[in-house]
């Protein structure tokens, strides 16, 4: 259920919200346990996106993320003094920032890293954000880079030990079971930000054993 | 500036013994590509380093007022295994690594890196920036203090004694944290079990995360934390009562006290359980359980 204090909770995060409205707000977060329990998630969304990684990317995903996810294009943010997101908006973009996050790792550690990066292209407009768009359909970056890392990763397993190799596609099968019952349960619950968090959060673990591989292996070669 | 440079080519022999004096603030860095390395303290201004290896490799010691660096060059044939045993300055900070090595470290009283791909790493000691690393090889911390950070992929991470910030992640393994005094501990593993038994500090922040795993986290009875509870597939269990808020299917949330430190537990597809310190460690009869399953 959603009252009229749902949509000001993150204006109050951020301590924009005026002084009379605050105490206002404050009194109804004393009774409203729903308001209480948005705000807490609120919090957890924004402390986690302020703990991921925040190396700049070489190449600029931001714009298609954003795209895909329905927040609003980069001179438009200009234009306005600020954007209240929603929490949907928030949890998304958490997602979308770990996943850059992780892809960005990536291209700073790839071979051949710094040079020019290719504009990929827009992504097709979607439906408006939810909780699960992000994270159950992924941008095709993050899919390209996962792609990228396996085809690192099968050219230098010849470098690498073949316990090594087992070891590391039998925890890459752990983590895509765990990627696949996330995903199961999102589609069941879409609208369910520990699932979103959850399932990001093994996506960026599966990028990470990927990159982790991949240097094992170059660095042997 | 004293640089010395000590090549010893150990071409009949197996066996290396050599010692060399060191200044105050010097570090330890150690390669080996196969073997063991072992690094105890001493009182002495100086390091030792023995070590066993075939007579095709040469051990190389180069120390400055900065480090004491030990490698090792196989020639043609590559590296070899070598096992080491290494004696420093209990102040000396440690950076150690390898390839297909075991690392033990006894006594260090300053910081600790060491980092593995198919072996276990050992640590006793270490304080400021404590990191240890092993891909295939279980990761144990005693004893240390500073800012944590623990890292495995297919085996368990135990941490006991530990006081400071920690950060410990594996993907098929457990995580054991004992007797913790922490403001600031995250663990996180897919395929495992997570216990903590610790303080929970005000203001602090702690978050536990698994996949398919169980969660046994200890809350101190003066306690003064909001505790968010995730989980998909599992149950919930606490040792003493709690007044549930913010109730939804799959999340929940309680507060102790004033709650001014944030406790996030998560499991996907395992049970969580909250009791106080002393009553998480795992049973021996669940020990005997998971050895039964695997």
């Amino acid at each position: 259920m959603r009252d009229q204090w749902t949509d000001r909770l993150s204006e109050y995060l951020d301590g924009e919200l005026a002084a009379a409205e605050r105490a206002a707000l404050e009194g109804h977060l004393a009774t409203c346990a729903e308001c209480g329990a948005t705000l807490a998630e609120l919090r957890r969304v924004v402390a986690r996106a302020g703990a991921l990684d925040d190396r700049p990317p070489t190449a600029d995903l931001w714009p298609a993320i954003a795209q895909h996810i329905g927040v609003v294009s980069l001179p438009a943010r200009r234009a306005r003094r600020r954007i209240a997101f929603t929490v949907p908006q928030l949890a998304a973009a958490s997602v979308a920032l770990t996943l850059v996050s992780s892809a960005t790792a990536w291209l700073l550690i790839r071979p051949g890293a710094g040079g020019p990066v290719a504009e990929a292209p827009t992504p097709a407009p979607s439906a408006p954000a939810t909780l699960a768009t992000a994270a159950m359909y992924p941008d095709k970056r993050y899919a390209a880079q996962v792609a990228d890392l396996e085809r690192a990763l099968e050219r230098g397993r010849g470098q690498l030990d073949t316990a090594t190799v087992r070891v590391i596609e039998k925890n890459l099968r752990i983590i895509n079971r765990a990627i696949r019952e996330a995903q199961s349960a999102l589609a069941a619950d879409p609208a369910n930000s520990y699932l979103n968090l959850h399932l990001a959060q093994e996506m960026r673990r599966k990028l990470e054993l990927l990159r982790q591989a991949a240097a094992l292996a170059g660095a042997r070669s | 500036m004293l640089t010395t440079l000590t090549t010893l080519a150990a071409l009949a022999l197996q066996q290396t013994d050599t010692t060399v004096p060191v200044r105050s603030g010097a570090r330890l860095e150690v390669n080996n590509f196969g073997g063991e390395i072992a690094v105890k303290t001493w009182s002495r201004s100086a390091v030792r380093v023995a070590a066993n290896h075939s007579s095709r490799d040469r051990i190389q010691i180069v120390a400055s007022d900065q480090s004491v660096h030990v490698k090792s060059e196989g020639g043609r044939h590559g590296p070899g295994t070598i096992d080491y045993n290494i004696t420093v300055p209990t102040w000396m900070a440690l950076n150690l690594s390898g390839v297909y090595t075991d690392i033990k470290v006894d006594g260090a009283q300053n910081e600790v890196t060491a980092e593995t791909v198919q072996g276990e790493v050992t640590v006793l000691g270490g304080s400021g920036t404590v990191s240890l690393k092993s891909v295939q090889g279980s990761v144990t911390l005693e004893k240390a203090k500073g800012r944590i950070d623990l890292n495995s992929v297919n085996e368990e991470i135990k941490a006991t004694e530990i006081s400071g910030d920690i950060s410990a992640e594996t993907v098929n393994g457990d995580i054991t944290l004992l007797q913790i005094e922490s403001a600031n501990t995250e663990a996180n593993t897919v395929n495992g079990d997570i216990t903590y038994d610790g303080t929970i500090k005000d203001a602090g922040r702690y978050r536990f995360s698994t996949h398919d795993g169980d969660l046994r986290i200890s809350v101190p009875e003066k306690a003064n934390v909001s505790v968010s509870v995730s989980t998909f597939n599992g149950d919930f269990n606490a040792c003493f009562p709690v007044k549930l808020t913010g109730k939804t299917k799959h999340r929940f949330s309680f507060t102790i006290g004033s709650g001014s430190a944030r406790l996030e537990v998560e499991s996907f597809g395992g049970d969580i359980k909250i009791c106080r310190p002393g009553q998480v460690s795992k049973k021996e009869s669940d020990k005997d359980k998971d050895k039964e399953e695997e």
